[in-house]
Formats: C-alpha cells, structure tokens, sequence
C-alpha cells in the first residue's frame, strides 16, 4: 500500500486522538479563561485506569465506559476543591497550581505503577487487521478513528444541541451574564471541567492499546494538547478537530520524510499561529 | 525593609553555607539556581510575566561556555561574559516575539520556544552534541600573570568563585529593581494599559527586562556547566524551565533574596529527601499547589508573617493590601 | 477672541467587523477651552476618545495635533506630544502608593529615563515639583504614601484626573471625571476642571449636564458614532435635534 497514503490515514487517527485530547482543554480554556496545565495529567490517569482494570480482568469495553467517568469525577473535585480558590488571583497562580497538580499526579503513578510503563492487549474483537483489495489496516486503529468520530458528534450535539451547552457558550461570552439569568454558573464550571478531564482520559483509555501507559506520557501529551488548541482556537469545538486532524496528518507524513523534524515543525506551527493568528484558526476574535 | 537587609541575607547565606554543609557542589547549585530564578523573578515579579522559556536561556550559557572552553578556546572570564551575551540575545529573540501577545498567549508563546530550542538542541548535534551534550568541560584556575591564583579543581574552590559572582550579581540585580527602571516595571506588572496610557513603551521595557534575565540565567548556566564538567540536553528540557518556574514561586516573587529562597528549598529538599525516597517531588508539587492556594508570597511571605507574629505587629498582617510586600 | 485650534479630527470611523462605532466624526478644539462631548449611552465617545489619545487605532480619518499627523502613533507616543487622558472606569496602580502613582504619570513624558536600569528614581526622575503640585491641586497630600487601593473611590476619581495632569499635558481627556462622585465632590471637581481651562486644553464627556453647561466653552453632541449639533451650551441645550436625541428631558442645566 501506499506510504503516504498509510501515513495519511495514521494522521487522521492520531489526529482524532488529538482533537479528543484537546478539545477538553479548549473549552476549560473558553469558559474559565485559563490553562489547565494538569490536563495531561488526566489523560494520563485515562491510561494507567484502564491498564489497571485490565490487569485485574475486566473487559476494555468496561474501562471504556467507567474510566472516564472516574476521572471526570476527580476533575470535578478538583475544580470544586482547589481552582475555585485561585479564580480570583493573578493568573500565575491558576497556572502554577495546576502545575504542581500535574506533578504530583505524575508521581502518584509511578508510586503506584513504577516508573517503566506497561502495555495494555487490545480486546479480542479488534486485533489484527482488516483486509479490502490492497487497503491492510490495523481493525483497532479504525476503531479508534470511527470511535472518535461518534464521539465528535455526540460532543457537537451537547455543546450546540442542548441546554447545557447553551449555557456552556454562554457562559464563554460572559459569566456575568449567564449568572444574572440565574443559572449556577460555578456548577457549570465544575462541570465543564469534568467534562474535559473525562474527553482526556477518553483518549488516554483509546491511545494505551496503541502505545502502552507511560508515565511521561502526561507531559508529552500536554505538549500536543497545547499545539492543537493554539492552532485550532482555543474555545472552539471545531477548532480542535481541525487542529487536531491538521497536527496529527503532519505530524505522520513528516515521519517518514524527517522524523526530528516532525516535532519541531509542530511547535513552530504553534508559535507562527500564536503571531499571526493568536485566536488560531477557527477561534473567535476577543 | 533597611536598605542593605536583603545584601546582608545574601552575603549570611553564602558564609553559613560551607558551615552547615558537607557539599560544596550543593552549595555552589545552590547559588547558581538562585541566579537562574533571580532572573526569572525579575521577569515573574517585577514585570508579570509568566515565562517558561528560562531553560533556553539556561542551556544557551551552558552550551556557550561548552564551546568556548573546549573547541574554541578562550579565556574563562571571557567565556563566561559571553555565556551571558548568548543568553541576553536568546532572550532579546524570544522576547520580542513573545511579547507580542498578552496573558496566556505569552505562557504558551514560551513554552512553545522552549520546546522549538529543545529540538534544535537534539538535532543540532554538530554544535550541541545532541542527546550527548557536551563533555569534558575543564574548570581553568583563575591566573595572572602565569601564577595561579585560585585554583577551582575541589568543589570548596569552585564555590568560592561562585559565590563571589554571586554576590556581585546580587548586588547588581538588586540595583537593577530598585532603579528607574525596575519600578517601572512594577507598574507594569500592577495594572499594563494605564503604563502604556502614561507614556511607557511597554514592548521596550518588556525586551529589557528579558534581555537583563537572560543574561542572569545565561551566566547560571554556564556555571552550572563548569561545576558538573558538561552541558547536557536536559538543560533545554521543559523539566529545567518548570524547575527554576517552581524555585521563584515557592520562594516568594515579593524580591529578589526569596528566589535564593526558593532555590535552597527545592535542592535541600531534592538533596535531602531523594535519597531516602525517590518520590519526592511529589512532596514538591503538593507544596507548589499550596503556595499558589494560600502562601502566594511564598517562603519570604511566610517568614515575614512570623517575624511580625513575633514582633507583636498583628496590624500589619491583616491588611493585605500594602504596598506589596516591600519589593526593595 | 478665538483661540487657533490645538486638535483636529478629520472623518474619523471605527469599525468593530461590520459593527459601525463612529461613521465619520469631524472635531476641532480651540487651546485654553473646556470642549465638551455629550450624546446618549451608545453614541461612541469613549470611543472617539480612543481614536484621539490613541489607546485604540482608527479604522479611518486623520488626526492633526498642535500641527502633526498622529494618526498612527500609539498612546504612549502621543504622551510626549502633550496628550494625557483619565478612564472612565478608574484604572490606577493599585497596589502602589499616591505618590508612585502620580511619579509614574510624571515621569511618563521622559519615558526614556524609565529605562535606566542603574539609578533610583531620586532626583530629576522622582519628579517632585510635579508630584507636590498634582497633590496640593487634587487635595490628597495627606494620602501621598497610601495604596492607591485604599483610596475611597471619590478619592480615586480625584487621582484619575490627577494622573492625567501629572503629565502637563497640552491637552487633557477626561472622560466622565465626576461618575460616581457624590454632591459633595461634584462641585469641587467642576471647579477644579473649569480651572484647568488656563494651563491646559480640556475635552470632556460628562453625563452631569449641570456642568457640562456651566463650564464648556463648546459642546459637541453625538449619536450612533456621528455628531449630531456642535456649538455654544446655550445653542446646543435649546437646539431640537439635540433635544430629541436625548428625548427632550435631560438637557436642563442646573439638575444634575
């Protein structure tokens, strides 16, 4: 088969693990106007949750379920416990305090998983690889992208579809406002928040068949994250996709053409989006 | 505050140091990270600005000093002068660009350059050494006229020399924030628009105030370099940016001695407790969330609210609202 | 009589995307005269004000003051021309004392002595003559070493103003000095302003129609981003478009 084409299509897969990626941190970012650098955490905990349930024999379809609801149960405790404190402070301190989230996070997995990784099977029914004329591709990779896409539309039809994202959109235009027609916005809050630690954890439970449970990956991920909230807008649902889709496509034909390159050229399109465009491509204008 | 309080903290600092410890190499890292958060701090504090690009300017003095003690040899004091060149023109580039856009843009406009000179630390192998960095970085005694002087081969020596750069680099700093310029920047920080409003180019107060941070954190991390003999990758990592970010809030952004603060409480700690448990920085990121939740003038802060406990200065306490926690 | 004309502006419009916030404003200010715009919530002068101190870029038009194109300069460029403004909504250094605050203001016309790096702000640079003056002027010398932040808000209207003059401006904007003051500083604030007629250029938006008509040499009246009448207070307060403009019922002079 085709190499580009085979790259083209493992971009688009790692682009739609991207945009679940991000598209948490881009709405956090929309609606409480700060960056959740604990995000990644979350992503992380995804991974090792699902490694865990695994490990004690239940099914991925059972982590696939439970695991993000688990961690949007913490994001929401954390949101609820700690950043309501900081709102009102300088926005350093939003920052920092997420952090030292992070890191303690981090260390908290390899407490309890050390420090080397494991690997996580991918379930029965998806192993091994479809076959169509000359078109092989891995069943679970297309998994993952279709899984991804249902995703997609389900979260489009939350945030524009229903009563919470109304208020959810709202909310990102003014917080003064929506509060004023008596809608709890700091409940909103909590649960947007939820929401975004539950879509990373999503893509942490996707991506540990694909590449196993690091506990580095958190950083790592955080890194795209930001790249694809920048590029795509941040605070915009489709922004996300298409930076994710965009970051992920480049980053996969890149590496086979220059593979240090492939990372650098992803930050360099951050920081030119950053300049040119800083509400990115789809976002809104402040 | 007196005048000369913070200089004579500083000047206790570097005396009770090789008293109380067994490390010179500890306590010469000591010193060297609280330049690289000083220069952070000048830029945290003072200006308001988040920054999580101080590790570029951290690897371009290590790498500087690298090159121009081995490959192309020159005097060390010139080495190390120009450690400080590379760093304050590091910092003149991503300054000007990042400074072109406000609040979390800037953040992530650094971070996304922090990770850009990573990855041209990585392939750039030729100049950097890639994923090796560069070894075998001599420590030259300091000489005059052919007789050596001091000799820094034993890590005491090398921490003599240090601290005296230290100490004038204190100094030096210390006038820089209380001068013209750095209460400039103090209005900077408090409130941007009306700065701009009343006649100040902020873009060109901003430049300065990175190029003066580079420059500080350039010249850390060539001595950073010297003390441990290479200039490794890990200096360009996010980790050494999060580091020396973590050191300047957990000591205090309040003035310039609490980033020393900052730093002898995160390598003691590090020193102290990696040893006995591998997971310490998980005690270091519980403690970061509590400054940034409660202590937000950090360990100065603290040590300054139970000086006036003792003082029997209750007032004082109550109204957060002073001038912010005498930042001479 | 007439005295020649500081500031021109010529077709000045702002566009906010296709949202029109001024649709072609012409203005002219005589030195040594208290101008005043006035017009309903919505009619642009903030943003007019914007556009002539330069804290925002025009989308159109042309700037002349005391004979120079400053179309293109940004606010703090135009600081050194002699433009110095207040907000409407307080915008101080909060968390640094009285007189910091107004040293700042002072020194913001010689911005390039803020770049010193070595030498305190004593002497020349503390500005103290300026300083003393603004603070006897606005009556807050017992409060010179207090937080901005502590400041009661008439008090912090009063620096507001006070940050404008501290620049010795040649033309001073002040853009509604008296919101939220209560009777008692009302009419010390109007006096003060009318005052200030003879060192500097006053241009004023005011919603207190009692002083915009007992102390404005001019009075230029706008709606929806364009100007609507322009002339003595009597003629405007008696002029029918001014009086629909605003419904009939608040140009009264004298009610506040």
């Amino acid at each position: 088969m085709n190499i580009y084409l085979l790259q083209i299509i493992n971009g688009v897969g790692i682009g739609m693990l991207y945009f679940l990626l991000a598209v948490g941190l881009s709405i956090v970012f929309g609606l409480l106007r700060f960056v959740n650098f604990a995000h990644g955490a979350f992503y992380l905990l995804g991974a090792y949750f699902c490694f865990q349930m695994t490990r004690w024999g239940l099914s991925f379809w059972l982590a696939l379920l439970v695991v993000p609801l688990v961690v949007g149960a913490l994001g929401w405790l954390t949101e609820k416990l700690m950043l309501r404190h900081v709102y009102a402070t300088a926005h350093e301190f939003h920052i920092l305090v997420t952090v030292g989230l992070a890191l303690a996070v981090q260390e908290l997995v390899i407490l309890q998983w050390g420090p080397l990784g494991d690997s996580v099977a991918v379930p029965d029914i998806l192993q091994g690889v479809v076959m169509w004329g000359s078109f092989v591709y891995p069943k679970y990779r297309l998994f993952v992208i279709a899984f991804t896409a249902v995703l997609a539309v389900l979260l489009w039809y939350l945030l524009e579809g229903t009563r919470l994202g109304s208020a959810v959109r709202a909310g990102s235009e003014s917080t003064e406002m929506v509060s004023l027609l008596g809608i709890n916005v700091f409940r909103i809050f909590s649960l947007v928040f939820a929401l975004g630690a539950a879509t990373a954890a999503l893509a942490g439970v996707l991506a540990a068949p694909i590449r196993g449970a690091e506990p580095f990956m958190g950083v790592e991920a955080l890194g795209v994250a930001f790249v694809v909230v920048v590029v795509g807008g941040m605070g915009s649902f489709s922004g996300a996709l298409l930076g994710g889709l965009l970051i992920g496509v480049v980053q996969s034909v890149m590496s086979t053409l220059w593979p240090e390159g492939a990372r650098l050229m992803i930050y360099i399109a951050m920081a030119t989006v950053l300049l040119l465009r800083p509400h990115g491509l789809l976002g809104r204008k402040e | 505050m007196k005048k000369h309080t913070l200089l004579i903290l500083a000047l206790a600092v570097v005396l009770v140091m090789p008293v109380l410890m067994h490390s010179g190499s500890l306590a010469s890292e000591v010193l060297i990270f609280g330049l690289a958060a000083m220069g952070c701090n000048l830029l945290l504090g003072f200006t308001g600005l988040l920054s999580f690009g101080q590790g570029i300017f951290f690897g371009l003095g290590s790498y500087t000093v690298a090159l121009t003690l081995t490959r192309w040899p020159l005097p060390m004091p010139l080495a190390l002068a120009l450690a400080m060149v590379t760093g304050g023109l590091g910092a003149a580039l991503v300054g000007w660009i990042a400074i072109r856009q406000k609040g979390t843009y800037f953040v992530m406009l650094t971070l996304a350059f922090a990770q850009m000179f990573y990855f041209i630390a990585y392939t750039a192998t030729g100049l950097t050494g890639g994923d090796n960095g560069l070894l075998d970085i001599p420590r030259p005694s300091i000489t005059a006229f052919g007789q050596t002087l001091w000799p820094l081969t034993s890590p005491w020596q090398f921490y003599g020399f240090v601290a005296l750069i230290f100490l004038v680099a204190f100094w030096l700093l210390l006038r820089v924030s209380r001068s013209t310029f750095g209460r400039t920047l103090l209005a900077v920080r408090d409130n941007e628009e009306r700065a701009g409003a009343i006649g100040y180019n902020l873009k060109l107060l901003k430049l300065q105030a990175f190029v003066i941070s580079g420059a500080v954190t350039g010249l850390a991390g060539a001595l950073h370099a010297m003390m441990i003999g290479i200039a490794p990758l890990a200096n360009a990592e996010y980790h050494t940016s999060e580091m020396i970010l973590v050191m300047t809030v957990i000591g205090g952004t309040g003035n310039l001695f609490a980033s020393v603060l900052g730093s002898a409480f995160y390598l003691l700690l590090a020193d102290w407790l990696s040893a006995l448990w591998p997971r310490w920085l998980l005690l270091l990121g519980m403690v970061l969330m509590a400054v940034s939740l409660w202590m937000q003038r950090g360990l100065w802060g603290l040590g300054e609210k139970l000086w006036h406990l003792r003082q029997g200065k209750h007032g004082q306490i109550r109204d957060q609202t002073t001038v912010q926690g005498n930042k001479t | 009589m007439s005295t020649p004309i500081l500031l021109e502006a010529i077709g000045i419009e702002k566009y906010y995307g296709k949202f029109a916030a001024l649709g072609g404003v012409d203005l002219k200010v005589r030195a040594n005269t208290v101008h005043s715009v006035i017009g309903p919530n919505g009619a642009g002068k903030t943003t007019l004000f914007h556009m002539l101190t330069g804290t925002k870029s025009v989308s159109g038009g042309r700037i002349v003051f005391d004979g120079h194109d400053v179309t293109q300069e940004p606010d703090h460029r135009r600081v050194q021309r002699g433009i110095a403004r207040s907000f409407q909504v307080t915008s101080l250094f909060l968390s640094l004392s009285v007189r910091e605050n107004l040293r700042l203001a002072a020194q913001g016309t010689a911005p390039t002595k803020a770049m010193n790096c070595w030498h305190e702000p004593e002497g020349p640079r503390a500005c103290a003559d300026t300083v003393a003056s603004v603070l006897a002027k606005l009556g807050l010398e017992s409060f010179a070493s207090t937080p901005a932040g502590n400041l009661s808000h008439g008090q912090q209207r009063r620096l507001e103003v006070g940050m404008a003059l501290a620049a010795r401006p040649k033309a001073i904007f002040l853009d509604e000095p008296t919101s939220g003051m209560g009777i008692d500083d009302l009419e010390d604030m109007k006096c003060f302003i009318k005052s200030l007629r003879d060192e500097h250029t006053v241009v004023l938006i005011e919603h207190n129609m009692n002083i915009v008509m007992d102390i404005s040499d001019t009075v230029t009246v706008m709606q929806q981003g364009r100007v609507l009448a322009e002339g003595l207070p009597h003629d405007i307060r008696s002029d029918d478009r001014v009086r629909a403009a605003y419904l009939g019922n608040m140009i009264t002079g004298g009610k506040a």
